[in-house]
């Protein structure tokens, strides 16, 4: 499982939730920013943690725990919870109080159509998209997003090193990814309007699993579509092409809260979090997770006390 | 509801939708392609197999668990399995459908084979036939309707998984479903699997029609 999947499986639903009744909830208060209809917002009741079903997420779960445990904040993790489509109503009806989201995959499902790729404009964009009661904190420096990689071979064969090069060998290569990526802006449409690349051929295989990764290793695919906290990127030397003209949104790590709980105490610890962890050490975490079969919660609680998070 | 129907009815009559590579027309015949190549292979290694057993007696128990093994494998596991050991081709596909029916024939052409009144056989030996006389001349037709039974089931049971093929980049009525499935298109996912299904009970309607016009002078 991963993030596509997990914005994959949410259907029709994604429009249903409303998307313009949403404005005044508390953005342009100074004070915190967490209030809506007047009660004010406090964490001393404790805090619900809920995840998605996939190991990144539930690693992120955990270190929110830590952080606000370290803060003196009461904190209940409800790990691996199902799809955006089951996390993010269980958030709205308050089952949970906060979630690890990312900015791209949570705006995509609030609103199918937004074309907005940049990290800062993004975060307006998912302040004003948001349900009322609920809000994003500022996001962290680790981010999850799409990518596209070739092998260490092919970049030296074709001398590819951004997005752009593909240009120059339209028509020669083959791009390996799951079958939505054909039809997507992220995907076959948006490389050909944004950087005038065209494919000889595209192979309709998994979302960043073992079948796109294995013909991606076999020389079967030229080009595959990926993200970026993969640990087999690094472990095979693959080179991930830059993208000079942001097609890919920026998919930073962002709390999405309820104003309730969004007190300064919990508001900084997710901040100071957001600044510590980056996107290799969640690759890493994902790693020791995934490879090593180690416990999210153990792998979580290790890095918080080895960055003094915790004591 | 009424509105996805609506859809679908539009989806599958639109002739732009039957045109191309992409088309409906051309992911049928990939489909069919796929199946009938599977459960000839299939046919190729199940029918010497079921009739060897059934004709000698031995092996049946190793033969038939094993045909059950078979049946009992995942195909979508043994496509991913074969992928990771042969690279992108045909080969995952075609290993997990023969592997799909071989099963149903093995297991068929015994019945049908066991089934055969042993009294006849002896009454064949009796009269001085040998044992592939007996084989060929006497207990494989009484045991036909049996064995195509089987080679109809395993065809069958093919054509409803070669939806597999779409799964590592390959066509056939499969490539619908997936794609419909990954770009949220559901009516494209009904299209695919409705075509599936009337291509089964087509052709089993077909198959079990020339089955009892082949053997209607038959009681068993």
């Amino acid at each position: 499982m991963n993030r596509r999947t997990l914005l994959g499986a949410l259907a029709g639903t994604a429009v249903a939730v409303p998307v313009l009744s949403s404005c005044a909830s508390g953005v342009t208060s100074l004070d915190g920013g967490g209030s809506t209809g007047g009660g004010s917002a406090s964490s001393k009741n404790g805090v619900t943690i809920g995840t998605a079903n996939f190991t990144e997420n539930q690693v992120l779960g955990y270190l929110y725990a830590a952080a606000l445990e370290a803060a003196g904040v009461k904190v209940k993790v409800r790990p691996n919870l199902g799809t955006r489509e089951i996390v993010f109503p269980a958030l709205k009806s308050g089952d949970i109080d906060l979630l690890p989201e990312y900015q791209g995959s949570l705006l995509t499902y609030l609103q199918p159509r937004s074309k907005v790729a940049e990290a800062g404009e993004m975060q307006n964009a998912l302040t004003l998209a948001l349900p009322s009661g609920l809000q994003v904190l500022p996001y962290g420096i680790a981010e999850d997003a799409d990518c596209f990689v070739v092998t260490r071979a092919t970049a030296r064969k074709y001398g590819l090193t951004s997005l752009a090069d593909l240009a120059k060998h339209n028509g020669k290569l083959v791009i390996g990814a799951s079958a939505e990526v054909k039809t997507r802006q992220v995907g076959v449409v948006g490389l050909k309007d944004v950087y005038g690349v065209e494919f000889k051929e595209f192979k309709s295989l998994d979302s960043d699993g073992p079948l796109v990764k294995g013909a991606l290793k076999k020389g079967d695919v030229d080009v595959a579509n990926l993200f970026t906290t993969d640990t087999d990127i690094k472990a095979n030397d693959w080179v991930v092409l830059t993208d000079p003209k942001t097609l890919i949104p920026s998919q930073h790590i962002v709390p999405l809260i309820a104003d309730r709980v969004a007190d300064p105490t919990v508001r900084k610890a997710l901040a100071r979090l957001g600044n510590l962890l980056t996107t290799a050490q969640l690759t890493e975490l994902n790693r020791q997770v995934d490879k090593d079969k180690k416990d999210p919660e153990d792998v979580a609680n290790t890095y918080a006390k080895q960055h003094g998070i915790t004591k | 509801m009424f509105e996805l129907f609506k859809n679908l009815a539009k989806w599958l009559t639109s002739g732009s939708q039957w045109a191309g590579t992409d088309g409906i027309a051309h992911r049928l015949a990939e489909h069919l392609q796929y199946s009938l190549l599977a459960t000839l292979i299939a046919a190729a290694i199940g029918l010497p197999l079921g009739l060897l057993i059934g004709h000698t007696g031995k092996g049946a128990f190793l033969a038939i668990n094993l045909a059950s093994f078979g049946r009992a494998l995942p195909t979508v596991g043994l496509v991913v399995l074969v992928f990771l050991a042969s690279g992108l081709s045909m080969w995952p596909v075609y290993i997990a459908l023969v592997a799909l029916a071989v099963p149903s024939i093995v297991t068929n052409t015994y019945a049908g084979m066991t089934a055969v009144d042993p009294d006849v056989k002896d009454a064949a030996r009796g009269q001085g036939m040998r044992g592939h006389q007996v084989l060929f001349q006497v207990e494989l037709p009484l045991a036909l309707p049996l064995i195509m039974t089987g080679l109809r089931l395993a065809l069958i049971q093919v054509v409803s998984t070669a939806t597999v093929a779409a799964y590592v980049s390959f066509g056939g009525l499969g490539r619908f479903v997936f794609d419909g499935l990954a770009q949220r298109d559901l009516v494209q996912v009904l299209g695919g699997a409705v075509l599936v299904a009337v291509v089964a009970i087509v052709l089993d309607l077909g198959l079990s029609g020339l089955q009892r016009f082949l053997f209607r002078h038959r009681t068993a």
